[in-house]
């Protein structure tokens, strides 16, 4: 598969028991169409950038301790929302987010 | 589990723009795109190859641990959820897994009869069969006509066990090494072993590589 190096084992593995992605009964959970672009930007942005699952594991678990649930939000929702802090921080740990100039 | 599959059909929800968080979503995407760090493309290919990447490899590397390691089956039959962890594979709804081992007596058979409960870390995702009401309704009344359907044609005298799968309780079949098998290495052994024979409706033969 010449998509990504990372298969979706690598990624389980990487976010382990403490930040598992949203299943129901073996199937990934996208309840809407940015959830899924929300994995997918992660693992396509890290490979790109040679980041680590080790450092994005340490902001996804900082990002979902630190965010306060919304009132009606779903699991998914709010796990996919951490998902996008942990990636923003990651990257811009790495100084990636910077504006050019 | 069932519940789970439980969705509000009656009424629509209120139609609303795109969310605050779907925003930020696209907005990100936005950026690294400009930084070069992804493309739709590669972001749709990412999402497609997980949506199917689910397969029963991992439950054939287990079984083919055991086949080659008394310790390790050993293991993987006291403390399954330690001994599959040891190679890699589970998850948070593959906890408590129970492993149950055919012998030349017993030949073990998994189902969910209330929904579709499935040992999913080290089979990926259930057949179309294995959810189907008259799997579930008759492997538990008939298992041995159930599994002849299959072209498993068991002894009459080999015991034949049904073990019901739930959210709390998932079990993955250990199959017998098949005979003709000596020679092999542990990933020729995993290639036989198919999903199928970690269900209980078909033992590995030799020679017979599995198809996911």
């Amino acid at each position: 598969m010449s998509a990504t190096r990372t298969g979706l084992a690598i990624v389980d593995a990487a976010v382990g028991a403490a930040a598992p992605l949203p299943r129901d009964n073996g199937e990934l959970v996208f309840e809407e169409p940015w959830q899924g672009r929300a994995l997918g930007m992660g693992v396509v942005s890290l490979e790109r950038a040679g980041a680590s699952w080790e450092d994005f594991r340490r902001h996804l678990v900082a990002a979902i301790a630190a965010r306060s649930p919304r009132d009606g939000e779903s699991a998914a929702t709010a796990y996919y929302a951490a998902w996008l802090d942990a990636l923003e921080a990651l990257l811009a740990e790495r100084g990636l987010l910077r504006s050019a100039g | 589990m069932s519940d789970a599959h439980e969705h509000h059909h009656d009424g629509h929800h209120h139609p609303r723009p795109a969310s605050e968080v779907e925003l930020r979503a696209r907005a990100l995407e936005a950026l690294l795109a400009e930084r070069g760090l992804v493309s739709t493309d590669a972001i749709d290919a990412v999402v497609e190859l997980y949506e199917h990447d689910v397969g029963p490899q991992n439950g054939a590397q287990v079984v083919a641990g055991a086949w080659v390691d008394d310790a390790y089956r050993e293991r993987l039959l006291s403390r399954p959820n330690e001994a599959i962890a040891e190679l890699g594979f589970g998850g948070a709804e593959g906890d408590n897994m129970v492993v149950v081992a055919n012998t030349a007596d017993v030949h073990n058979v998994i189902v969910c009869t209330l929904c579709s409960c499935y040992p999913w870390p080290v089979l990926g995702l259930p057949p179309s069969w294995y959810k189907s009401s008259p799997y579930r309704a008759r492997v538990v009344a008939e298992p041995r006509a159930v599994l002849r359907e299959f072209g498993l044609e068991l002894r009459d005298d080999v015991e034949i066990r049904v073990w019901d799968s739930s959210g709390e309780v998932r079990y993955l079949v250990l199959p017998m090494r098949p005979a003709g098998t000596d020679g092999y290495g542990e990933d020729e052994l995993a290639a036989i072993v198919t999903r199928n024979s970690m269900i209980g409706t078909a033992v590995p033969v030799a020679g017979e590589a599995a198809v996911a």
